[in-house]
């Protein structure tokens, strides 16, 4: 009897612990010198199994930027953020906070080995930034392409091999052979009418190019390099 | 009864439609800076504000109920207008301090990243882009003082990008390789580009086949929009010694045949819309014009910068009808509704004016300006220019106006619909006030 009261009283916890997670929280992180805003969404997972979110910091050029390792413990979470504010060397960006019970969240900001506190404010429902999906693509450009272009003198041989994935959209292999042959890691794929976009986020390349006939006319990018080339139907 | 049974409905949807009809910048392709109906006499309420990653520094644009605007994060945003909440977003490789305009279901924006952009007005999706020969700030040696004299240097008042304006299924817009475009809107095929002698980030206003706009060369462009040939030019001020009293920056209003912008040659001008030959023009002391002037039932309101003045002059003559100070410049083009005229400033305040007497009304302080991070503001609210330019020299002037934009400040040219005033700002929020 006591056990199942102890479990009650938990799962009560717990559930008030997500009621006062779910929503946009408003604030300001305060690193010496440059305090900047943050915009924090967070919702619990459509299937119930956890959380997502989404960070703006408009001083950072940060707009909508999903959360990662997103942990609920009762009065505490943290998560962290992958896909800015990060390198090799520094890692993730990570926020430990508190619910502070007045409808505030406090906590620490830490970011290369330095920590800022934070308060954020709950200021409505979540809006939460759900980064594009690949999409399914058409079948007149599913299958091998490939190209050449120069870069600094020196040939570079594409070979972009596209297919429908079902319905997590459209996949690709996507490869670049100069000295050495580099299989850069495909996360999305996209077509929107003739435009066919492949990014790979984690070496910062992307192609994107027009499909016409047996060609793809577009751009290899990265940084701030554009380099045209143009795709061929491989035999 | 029967013909009030019919007209009414349709006066209705007239109006509706004319209130919803503020899909490009100012208003629309003339560039008249006027909203039809009223805009709100007191501040109520924030309805909403929108957050992006990045400095606002265009206008937002309504159609159907959807406020389109671009942020310097990249994006260009679709955003409810009642709610605040966001429709769709698409993301291009570089800031978009521009105004985008919608046409038949279709979004035309420009980028940084040297592209112009068609996207469907429901989804975002790209339907076509097209490269210029690419962005650019205006340049030149030793830029308002800025040492090294002898060293080019970006000019970092050069904040805009030309905004498009659509007209009879054609758009029109100007880079920063000097180039005036008129492309096909549908399917973004080049139909001719017009050379000028330096950056194009004024917008265009096209008015009876012709395309007006004014180049950094500090010469202002009459274009026949049949064939991309100039009918006309007209040269404003130079400035060899310091290149800050050259150029337009100012977008041109064309109303009843006549051409009114701006120019940081600090004049006011009234261009006669056939010839361009000068009608009048209106001397600001040395203050620069970057507003796109409103022009209104024979009235031209305009603010400046340095000088921080609000002016309504007779459109027909130039006679000064009020002329109120502000507290810092103004950037931002004015707003006339019925009653109200609505523009933004430089310290991060929006500001609604009485029309006819230019009294203030009421004033919107974001919450960046009152912060006054580095104390860029003085108590009253006014630039602390000692404090803000105290180094003329390498890059401490270009930090100095990094510092100084970020306080909050009110590029953005209102949009007013339905009661409800829309506008962006640096600390990167739009907003939506009644």
């Amino acid at each position: 009897m006591r056990i199942a009261f102890i479990l009650l009283v938990a799962a009560a916890c717990i559930s008030r612990a997500d009621e006062n997670a779910a929503g946009r929280w408003e604030g300001t992180l305060q690193i010496p010198g440059r305090p900047l805003t943050v915009i924090v969404d967070l919702a619990a997972e459509m299937s119930g199994d956890g959380w997502q979110g989404s960070i703006i910091i408009p001083g950072l050029g940060i707009g909508g930027a999903p959360l990662s390792d997103i942990a609920l413990n009762g009065g505490d979470i943290v998560f962290s953020i992958k896909t800015a504010l990060a390198d090799k060397q520094t890692g993730p960006a990570k926020f430990n906070a508190h619910f502070a019970g007045d409808g505030k969240l406090a906590g620490d900001f830490q970011q290369a080995g330095n920590t800022a506190p934070f308060t954020l404010e709950k200021t409505g429902p979540p809006q939460i930034e759900t980064p594009p999906h690949s999409t399914a693509i058409t079948k007149e450009i599913e299958g091998e392409w490939k190209g050449e272009y120069q870069l600094y003198g020196y040939p570079r041989k594409i070979t972009l091999k596209l297919k429908n994935g079902g319905p997590e959209g459209a996949t690709a292999e996507f490869v670049i052979v100069g000295r050495k042959e580099n299989k850069l890691p495909v996360d999305r794929v996209m077509q929107q009418g003739q435009f066919v976009t492949v990014d790979s986020h984690e070496t910062g390349v992307t192609f994107e190019g027009r499909a016409r006939k047996d060609e793809i006319e577009g751009t290899v990018l990265q940084g701030p390099l554009e380099i045209p080339v143009t795709l061929h139907r491989s035999n | 009864m029967k013909i009030s049974t019919i007209v009414l409905p349709f006066l209705f949807l007239c109006l509706t439609s004319a209130a919803e009809a503020q899909s490009m910048f100012r208003g629309n392709a003339a560039h008249t800076g006027v909203y039809p109906g009223a805009g709100p006499r007191e501040f109520h309420r924030v309805k909403w504000k929108f957050p992006t990653g990045a400095r606002v520094v265009g206008s937002p644009v309504i159609q159907d109920k959807i406020i389109y605007f671009g942020s310097d994060d990249g994006s260009i945003y679709a955003v409810d207008a009642e709610s605040g909440r966001q429709i769709w977003k698409t993301t291009t490789r570089g800031p978009v301090p521009c105004t985008p305009a919608v046409d038949h279901g279709t979004v035309y924006v420009g980028s940084y990243d040297g592209k112009f952009y068609a996207l469907d007005a429901q989804s975002g999706a790209v339907k076509w882009k097209f490269a210029t020969e690419g962005e650019r700030r205006f340049e030149a040696k030793g830029v308002h003082g800025m040492q090294p004299k002898n060293q080019t240097i970006a000019d970092p008042f050069d904040v805009f990008l030309s905004s498009p304006a659509v007209v009879d299924g054609a758009v029109y817009f100007g880079s920063g390789d000097g180039n005036l475009y008129s492309l096909d809107a549908n399917s973004g095929d080049l139909r001719w580009k017009f050379k000028t002698g330096d950056v194009v980030h004024a917008s265009p206003a096209v008015v009876n086949g012709v395309a007006y706009v004014g180049s950094w060369d500090s010469y202002f462009y009459a274009v026949d929009v049949k064939n991309g040939k100039e009918k006309w030019r007209f040269h404003a001020g130079e400035d060899a010694l310091l290149h800050n009293q050259v150029g337009f920056q100012s977008s041109p209003a064309v109303v009843d045949g006549v051409v009114y912008t701006g120019c940081r040659d600090a004049q006011l001008y009234a261009l006669d819309a056939a010839t361009g030959k000068q009608k009048w023009k209106f001397d600001n002391a040395l203050s620069w014009v970057i507003t796109s002037p409103a022009v209104a039932d024979g009235k031209v309101y305009f603010a400046t910068s340095d000088s921080s003045l609000y002016h309504v002059v007779e459109a027909a003559t130039s006679k000064p009808v009020l002329k109120e100070e502000d507290e810092a410049y103004m950037f931002s083009s004015p707003a006339v509704t019925n009653d109200v005229v609505f523009i933004g400033v430089l310290n991060g305040t929006l500001e609604a004016r009485d029309r006819n007497s230019g009294k203030l009304l009421w004033e919107y302080q974001i919450e960046t300006s009152k912060r006054n991070a580095n104390w860029i503001l003085t108590a009253d609210r006014r630039f602390n220019v000692p404090l803000i330019f105290f180094d003329t020299w390498r890059e401490g002037p270009l930090v100095s106006v990094d510092r100084q934009f970020a306080i909050g400040a009110i590029f953005s040219s209102p949009l007013v619909a339905n009661s409800t005033v829309y506008f962006g700002s640096t600390d990167g929020f739009v907003y939506a006030l009644e």
